[in-house]
């Protein structure tokens, strides 16, 4: 179980050459799909985000949200430990509302970080069990917070980053940031692995 | 409300009984559910069982490396979740399967049995095999050639079977033979209740008698079936994959037959038949032999494709196809190749197409080729089983590729000359060296032929 990944966690197939030397000498994380699947992802053209949504991140988001094939976290654990591996700002995924996320079991966006070995902290939690994409975006606009800072924690005069799977409208990212900011937060940045 | 006198939904009792579901996933109201469980009318099992060894309790996967452990938030504990039939449905440590074991449904003993066709001579042996091994409860399997109707054969046992208050399922491993099966049997059986189980089928009301399923749906049944028939039992994922195998095992109960049909038996599969046990029909229902493969060199034809150009011999048997205004059928051995040569060859004639395994729009375009608005098609080996179309003219490009195995490249010679009114045509194989697997299948078809046609 959870052993080496041999075989492509999206088609099964072989993965050739799973440890290469370029991999043990940069301490890459060995790839947990071939490059066939890798190919089907296609490159963010923006900064704030790696990945553009596409036919096949529509399947692996399927697959790891709604399925909940958490081994899927693991995907693009060396992108995102690329990404944020110098990283300096205090990195705050987007948390899920208490009673979805044992409705899901995971946290599919910590689970990434995870999965990347990228350390994290929670400050704030999610106020609503309504998911952002059943409403319009008039209503999206309207909503009260969706997000409030946990009981006790503090907000620094500091750097935060937050961290979210995929950003569509912006509306999430959006009312996490007002609070750090109003909280006392120095700066504020917004990163997705994937862009709407 | 006294629960002594509840009574069972009929409609929840039609869906569970031989099921194995997901609790959660149950199509019925919790409280229904609930009740029966007072009531004992269902049993619950754990999703994924560790002792002796880890195994999940749907799919009956024991491969260690389909099961992730992770930290579960439902239940606050380490769970193990089975990845091997995840697409189904997460079975994890924590979550309960139940299994129907209340008052069972009344089985028909009446149908109607609506079929006006005819047996040839070879046929009705068979249909006559299968039927004496149906009724002593023994397993048989049929073996015969590409367009010998083995569906029909199968028409006397179902009858039997429903007429015996059984419940019969045919499996096969393609969405797209059951789409063609489904329809047959409702016409032949027009009384009898049918489903018809595969990937994204819609909801289906009441008690199926008769069940026609891919044998991916197999998983999510238990001790259900008192006669078991598998279609097209080599074809691909069915022969690769043991835990489907096992599906059918645990999709039947103990002493339930099953039936296998096939076209190209492995020895392996055939020695476990004794001779009573098995048919064998060499010959299309039409009495005419099965066109013969031709071999034909076509050296170097990756490199010519990546040229930018078709090689000669290709495209001269390609130009003569267009010229007699013939159907036809290019397979590929890869959906890379393909794409690359698709262009080249619209360039020739423009309806052209490639058409692969995720193609969503693959039913329109072999439609489409049926209907002659477009002149042919490319193709991987998707199409090999279950396409019948009239004067189709078929070449393999690549034929030594390992993906043509014999019994693939005798599937494909298949889709040739079904048609009474075309009962010959071309199967070429065009290769760039002749593998063992060609040389068998050419060596089994002549074979078939002199059988078919030794009285
Ligand atoms: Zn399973
Ligand atoms: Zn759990």
């Amino acid at each position: 179980m959870n052993k080496d990944i041999t075989h492509c966690l999206l088609c099964a197939q072989r993965i050739q050459a799973v440890i290469s030397w370029r991999i043990l000498l940069t301490k890459q994380f060995p790839p947990t799909i071939c490059d066939r699947c890798m190919a089907q992802f296609e490159d963010s053209s923006c900064a704030f985000a790696i990945y553009k949504y596409n036919e096949a991140m529509k399947v692996y988001l399927h697959q790891y949200k709604f399925l909940q094939d958490i081994a899927l976290a693991k995907v693009f654990r060396q992108q995102i430990h690329a990404h944020f591996r110098k990283e300096r700002a205090i990195i705050i995924p987007i948390p899920m509302h208490p009673l979805k996320q044992i409705e899901r079991t995971f946290s599919h966006v910590e689970e990434l970080l995870k999965a990347a070995c990228i350390p994290y902290i929670q400050l704030l939690e999610k106020t609503t069990t309504e998911t952002q994409s059943t409403k319009n975006r008039e209503q999206r606009i309207q909503v009260a917070p969706l997000f409030r800072l946990i009981a006790g924690r503090q907000v620094e005069y500091q750097d935060y980053l937050l961290f979210d799977d995929i950003k569509t409208t912006g509306t999430t990212l959006q009312h996490a940031t007002t609070i750090l900011l109003d909280a006392g937060a120095k700066n504020v940045r917004t990163f997705t692995l994937i862009s709407g | 409300m006294n629960y002594r006198s509840w009574i069972v939904p009929p409609a929840l009792r039609d869906f569970h009984e031989g099921r194995i579901w997901l609790k959660e996933h149950s199509p019925f109201a919790q409280q229904d559910i609930e009740r029966a469980l007072q009531h004992h009318y269902v049993q619950v099992l754990p999703g994924i069982q560790t002792i002796p060894s880890i195994k999940c309790n749907r799919c009956h996967n024991q491969n260690r490396h389909q099961f992730i452990l992770f930290d579960c938030a439902k239940c606050q504990k380490t769970c193990v979740y089975c990845r091997h039939c995840i697409k189904m449905g997460r079975v994890s440590s924590c979550t309960q399967l139940m299994i129907w074991a209340g008052p069972r449904f009344i089985k028909q003993k009446k149908h109607t049995f609506h079929w006006t066709g005819q047996f040839t001579l070879l046929q009705r042996k068979a249909a006559d095999e299968v039927l004496a091994s149906v009724k002593q409860r023994r397993s048989h399997i049929i073996t015969a050639v590409c367009g010998a109707g083995k569906t029909e054969l199968l028409f006397p046992t179902v009858y039997y079977a429903l007429c015996q208050g059984l419940r019969i399922c045919i499996a096969t491993p393609r969405t797209d033979v059951v789409l063609e099966l489904f329809p047959r049997f409702q016409r032949t059986f027009p009384q009898t209740t049918i489903h018809a189980l595969y990937g994204d089928a819609p909801k289906q009301e009441g008690y199926a008698q008769l069940i026609i399923a891919t044998t991916h749906q197999l998983y999510r049944f238990k001790q259900a079936f008192d006669v078991m028939i598998v279609d097209e039992a080599d074809a691909f994922p069915y022969v690769f994959d043991d835990t489907l195998q096992q599906a059918v095992q645990k999709a039947k109960t103990a002493i339930a037959p099953i039936i296998v049909v096939t076209a190209t038996p492995s020895q392996k599969l055939l020695s476990q038949f004794p001779t009573v046990q098995r048919s064998f029909i060499p010959k299309r229902y039409h009495n005419h032999p099965l066109p013969v493969p031709q071999f034909s060199a076509l050296w170097r034809y990756e490199k010519c494709f990546r040229a930018g150009k078709i090689p000669r011999k290709l495209k001269k048997w390609v130009e003569h196809q267009l010229a007699q205004q013939r159907p036809f059928l290019l397979f590929f051995p890869t959906i890379e190749l393909m794409l690359v040569a698709e262009p080249l060859f619209q360039a020739m004639e423009s309806t052209i197409v490639a058409v692969h395994a995720e193609d969503p729009e693959r039913k329109e375009k072999v439609l489409q080729l049926r209907q002659r608005e477009v002149k042919g098609l490319l193709t991987t080996t998707i199409l090999e089983r279950g396409i019948t179309i009239a004067n189709v003219q078929v070449a393999v490009i690549g034929a030594e590729s390992a993906i043509f195995t014999a019994s693939a490249l005798i599937q494909i010679a298949g889709r040739v000359g079904r048609h009474v009114d075309f009962a010959d045509g071309d199967i070429l194989f065009f290769h760039h060296g002749i593998t063992a697997e060609m040389d068998e299948a050419r060596a089994e078809i002549i074979k078939y032929n002199k059988e078919g046609f030794s009285e």
